[in-house]
């Protein structure tokens, strides 16, 4: 009863104070033990698996030390799919960065129709993966697919293309299809961020007289520009952990991994291969990239607060 | 003279506006293709698929590809599995999410920046990572097949991003309105429940439909985790009609454009929600 009337009052401010961080650390407890079930005690496993020598089928499994890393470094499969990784995500990030800039630009313009078109771009970002894939696949098909009809519009090509299975064509077509994939989502959060771009500032560049093009050189893009960074970190996540587009369109092919990114082969090399003291060698090679985009995230998103403070 | 000038600027205003038009139906129409190829795969007979090169207008309309897809694939059965997995991945989600944004936004506790970062981190990581050592310990608790356990793992990579969308909305919320709850003799977790949730409608809705919808996409943990296939939701279900050479495209498009009309209709209509938690998550201490 004194408790009740103490806390009501707030004359036992500190009092209540314990008891709530006592609660938090309850609630926080039960989440992290949950993700520590399904996602940190398996990391620690294959960091674990990575100095052993486990392959389906081995008789007895032993701790090996280095020796998996030693492969590692000389594999050159491996770091041809780091490569491979690495080409991915460029292309990714700079086409949906600079796509969802461009439409966003383009349909921040008041117009009738405006919210029809910008319901329109939505649509990928909402469409899931696999029938994306089913879809894709079947434009991509060499003998009815509808892309032919679209590429014998260019003038010397009178053949139907092979597309998917052309090693030139392969990586272009899975990088266009996870830009048509993400670019939606850049283009919603940048036409959210333009939308927030106080008003005052475009009249000033008015009065003073600048063009259209100053005005986005010197108003609109510094003022985006702590979202356009966080969006290319968003990308870089986003096309570090694809997985469906990539395995179910080309899995990874054609001729020895031209679109295996590491992922795929971390998959691959389990899954296929059976060696899963080398797959989760490659996982801890992932695990450490993805802490190098953890702290490039928090980068950007304090430069962002920042800025919003501001 | 003078009008003559006038007359020219409004014919050149109006070729520009026609020119902005035509970039932006350009445009939409670009970005929609793939979604309208689908359709129009989907709903005219097999034959006028499979001619090059094919018509851009469906010449006749047939709904034998649904049909002949629910006669012969057991669609039905996956479409099951699926609202059984997604449902229960939600109800998993929204608990753990609820309390974890509620510590985030109203406790005071030390050790939230570090929290934090432990979601920021979680939510980095690729599915591929732990897909292994997560189908071991399956397999070794006799789990594989289970719907139910395949929802824990989803519900596990989707909680931290669905934590990030509800603080968002939780942010939104004055402090004053929960200490006003306490004062009035709620405990903090009644406060919650009566004062803040109600006020955090769209924010609960919004993290229902990503985690919904991230179970009913999800296809590496599915494929890996469930084998039987009495037990597969729907995306490796579709996904496996594309490894049947022998599926008829017709039927194949048929099941694609039936799996994502949920999924687009629920995304569009509360994007706003959405898009604002999404891009929100910020590392706060």
């Amino acid at each position: 009863m004194a408790e009740q009337v103490e806390e009501r009052t707030g004359l036992s401010r500190r009092h209540g104070r314990s008891r709530q961080s006592s609660l938090a650390y309850g609630l926080v407890f039960l989440i992290v033990a949950y993700l520590a079930v399904f996602i940190l005690l398996p990391i620690v496993q294959q960091f674990l698996t990575s100095f052993s020598n486990n392959v389906v089928g081995v008789d007895k499994v032993q701790w090996v030390g280095l020796r998996n890393y030693e492969r590692l470094f000389e594999d050159d499969d491996f770091w041809f799919s780091v490569q491979v990784t690495f080409t991915y995500m460029a292309f990714v990030v700079v086409g949906a960065v600079s796509l969802g800039l461009l439409s966003a630009l383009l349909l921040n313009r008041k117009f009738r129709g405006r919210n029809l078109a910008r319901g329109a771009i939505a649509v990928p970002w909402a469409f899931p993966e696999i029938s994306a894939v089913l879809v894709f696949l079947w434009m991509c098909n060499p003998t009815f697919g509808v892309m032919n009809v679209f590429a014998r519009l260019i003038p010397g090509i009178d053949e139907n293309l092979n597309w998917l299975s052309d090693p030139k064509l392969a990586m272009p077509l899975v990088i266009a299809l996870s830009i048509w994939k993400a670019f939606p989502f850049t283009f919603l959060v940048i036409l959210a961020s333009l939308q927030a771009v106080p008003r005052e500032l475009y009249e000033a560049a008015e009065v003073d007289g600048a063009t259209r093009l100053q005005v986005l050189r010197y108003v609109t893009i510094p003022e985006i520009t702590p979202t356009l960074m966080l969006m290319a970190v968003l990308m870089s996540i986003f096309s570090f952990k694809q997985f469906t587009l990539i395995w179910l369109t080309t899995g990874g092919g054609p001729y020895g991994g031209i679109t295996e990114t590491l992922v795929l082969r971390i998959y691959q090399t389990a899954f296929r291969f059976f060696d899963l003291a080398y797959g989760a060698t490659l996982g801890v090679s992932g695990f450490v990239i993805v802490l190098g985009l953890t702290l490039l995230f928090v980068y950007a998103q304090q430069r962002q607060d920042r800025a919003r403070r501001r | 003279m003078k009008a003559s000038a006038h007359a020219r600027y409004k014919i050149r205003r109006f070729g520009a506006g026609l020119a902005f038009y035509a970039l932006i139906i350009g445009f939409c129409g670009a970005v929609l293709f793939p979604v309208y190829w689908m359709t129009v795969n989907a709903i005219q007979p097999l034959s006028h698929g499979m001619q090059f090169p094919p018509s851009m207008f469906p010449k006749e309309i047939s709904f034998l590809p649904f049909t002949t897809l629910f006669e012969n694939y057991p669609v039905a059965r996956w479409l099951l599995n699926s609202l059984l997995l997604a449902t229960m991945t939600t109800l998993i989600v929204l608990a753990l999410a609820v309390l974890g944004s509620f510590a985030m936004t109203f406790l005071k506790w030390r050790g939230k920046g570090a929290f934090g970062l432990l979601l920021l981190m979680t939510q980095m990581l690729p599915e591929a990572l732990v897909v292994i050592p997560v189908y071991a310990m399956y397999r070794n608790l006799g789990l594989s097949d289970s719907l139910p356990a395949l929802s824990l793992v989803d519900a596990a990579f989707i909680l931290p991003i669905c934590i990030w969308v509800l603080k968002n909305s939780f942010d939104s919320i004055a402090e004053e309105i929960y200490e006003a709850a306490l004062i009035d003799g709620c405990s903090p977790l009644g406060a919650l429940i009566r004062t803040l949730l109600p006020l955090s409608a769209p924010g609960l809705v919004a993290v229902s439909v990503v985690a919904f919808f991230y179970a009913w996409n999800e296809y590496l943990f599915a494929v890996t985790l469930v084998t039987s296939p009495d037990a597969r939701p729907v995306a490796v279900g579709l996904a496996s009609l594309k490894v049947m050479l022998d599926t008829p495209i017709d039927r194949v498009l048929a099941a694609a454009l039936f799996f994502s009309i949920f999924p687009v209709t629920f995304y569009l209509l509360i994007q706003r929600y959405i898009v604002a938690g999404l891009s929100a998550g910020a590392v706060k201490g």
